[in-house]
């Protein structure tokens, strides 16, 4: 295991303490946990009557599969299971409720990737499927608009584009060894090639972008695009039909959310240290969405080209000049769900309140301290990101690495439909390991945030 | 103690962080980076290694970061290093 300080590096004992007093937030709000003890959740819905709802992924990284849920929360805390997904399909990354029913994202990490519509009776309808989603990130975070489709991201199979080593130690190489990321739209390869061993083989590899591993590419070779592909947020009407491009060129685009205004953000998860191609220093990033846009992955970070030279690009030329993001989060803090305030009785209307779920650290690359383990707010008119709920301490990390009852790792963010509260979604408690990420079931936690007092 | 009150220059200076040094820095707390908001290092030697780069560190040439950029950075940067930090600190 490479040398890091990264916040899952920590020893574990359950059962997780929950101290709510044990997270800072700023004067005039309280947090209190309102459901706990759940297994690997991911995100938070309401239905018209103003019920809670949260999914149970039913998988995590570390090749973890359990049954993924969606559950009512009950008054008092308890749960009620509306509906279960079968196989191990998961994970199921966010949830939405609108007009009745839940709109659901499941990953497909065996199966491929599908949006699913679940009735309040439990009855599953696949409104999107064979979506390319057995690789590294999956399908998620459906969101409905202002026009009534359902918005939803696919991230990419791989880290940077070229399928390798780190892609069989994520486990799903073996399982699908010709899967590899598929762009949108026509693109122009440069040819340039990866040497790695072979880890389903033996021997050596060489392998180019956007091909199966152990498949080189040539210069000028042109792949022709399609949807679904890979990277991009689509959309797809709520009774299903064909889907829609409606952004390329991110990477992990797991959060999604409409401002006050009806325009769309993603949150994008930036590239990890690790694979055939790593990228050092990628941070995180909050994009508003333009129809069309191309918004610079595998060659681009944050807008910009690469810092370091030595990683060539592989397209032959860029679609499109990048824009900048709206905002940067810090390398590795993955930053997941998230929503804006709409309600002044809360505060901040129109800035996002982001979850960072925290470093993977040291698989995706190594960190000197703890990164993410909190919820942040944005002001996205200039980018500047601010601590909004954090765990107490000197140093910054999970209640597992700190030894506190706070604030694991925040995957997801949303206000209840009156914006006076913002319910943040805990996954649990995650650690890195010799072995690899170990989650642990039954640690998850929904925290609800609201406004006490004048500030 | 209270939310960081920034001066103009300041308030500049926090935007041009976001953007340049708040990946590897978050908040001036350490991550990719070390820490900035508990170092008493000279603002030149500071202004230094963002010219020159250090270690891992890119350098960022007038081109990228303007010396106004900076000079606000670095205002910004003595004002997070006097305040406690936001909420957990």
């Amino acid at each position: 295991m490479r040398s890091s300080k990264g916040g899952g590096m920590t020893e574990f004992e359950g059962p997780r303490p929950i101290r709510p007093e044990d997270i800072a937030l700023p004067d005039g709000y309280a947090i209190e946990a309102v459901a706990t003890g759940l297994t690997f959740p991911t995100g938070v819905a309401f239905d018209d009557a103003g019920g809670i709802y949260v999914v149970e992924s039913g998988y995590s990284y570390g090749e973890v599969t359990d049954t993924p849920r969606l559950l009512r929360v009950e008054p008092g805390g308890g749960t009620r299971v509306i509906a279960s997904g079968g196989g191990r399909n998961g994970p199921w990354n966010g949830v939405v409720g609108h007009e009745g029913v839940f709109y659901v994202a499941e990953g497909g990490a065996y199966e491929g990737g599908r949006v699913l519509r679940v009735n309040p009776d439990g009855q599953i309808t696949a409104i999107a499927d064979s979506l390319p989603s057995v690789g590294d990130h999956h399908t998620n975070g459906p969101v409905v608009g202002p026009d009534g489709w359902v918005y939803f991201g696919q991230g990419t199979a791989t880290n940077s584009a070229v399928v390798g080593e780190d892609n069989a130690s994520f486990g799903w190489l073996e399982r699908h060894p010709e899967f590899h990321d598929i762009p949108c739209r026509d693109v122009t390869l440069a040819g340039v090639n990866f040497e790695s061993t072979d880890p389903l083989n033996g021997g050596e590899a060489t392998t180019g972008a956007f091909a199966p591993f152990g498949t080189p590419t040539t210069e000028g070779q042109v792949l022709r695009g399609r949807v679904p592909c890979n990277g991009a947020v689509l959309r797809v009407r709520p009774d299903g039909g064909a889907i829609e491009l409606v952004a390329w060129g991110l990477r992990n685009p797991f959060g999604l959310a409409f401002d006050p205004g009806g325009r769309l953000y993603v949150t994008d998860n930036g590239y990890d240290e690790r694979g055939s191609r790593p990228v050092f220093g990628s941070g995180d990033y909050l994009w508003r969405i333009e129809r069309d846009g191309w918004y610079g992955w595998p060659d681009f970070a944050g807008g910009r080209p690469f810092f370091d030279d030595d990683i060539l690009p592989v397209l032959a030329r860029a679609p499109a000049d990048p824009p900048d993001p709206v905002a940067a989060f810090g390398v590795h803090s993955s930053a997941d769900g998230f929503d804006f305030s709409r309600n002044p009785a809360f505060g901040h209307v129109g800035q996002a309140f982001v979850a960072l779920l925290g470093d993977m650290s040291p698989p995706v690359g190594k960190v000197l301290s703890p990164v993410g383990f909190k919820v942040v707010r944005v002001d996205v008119d200039n980018g500047v990101v601010e601590d909004f709920a954090v765990n107490e301490g000197d140093t910054n990390g999970p209640a597992s690495w700190i030894g506190s009852g706070g604030l694991e790792r925040p995957v997801a963010a949303r206000f209840d439909p009156t914006g006076t509260a913002l319910y943040v979604v805990d996954f649990g408690v995650m650690t890195m390991t010799e072995r690899g990420p170990e989650p642990r079931k039954e640690t998850g936690v929904l925290w609800r945030i609201t406004r006490t007092g004048a500030r | 103690m209270g939310p960081l009150v920034l001066a103009s220059d300041g308030e500049q200076g926090r935007t041009a962080y976001m953007k340049y040094c708040h990946q590897c820095h978050p908040g001036g707390e350490a991550g990719l980076g070390p820490s900035l908001n508990d170092k008493a290092l000279p603002t030149f030697l500071k202004r230094f290694q963002v010219r020159q780069g250090i270690g891992s560190m890119p350098s960022f040439s007038e081109e990228q970061i303007s010396d106004e950029e900076l000079d606000d950075i670095m205002e910004y940067l003595k004002a997070l290093r006097n305040h406690d930090g936001g909420p957990g600190r």
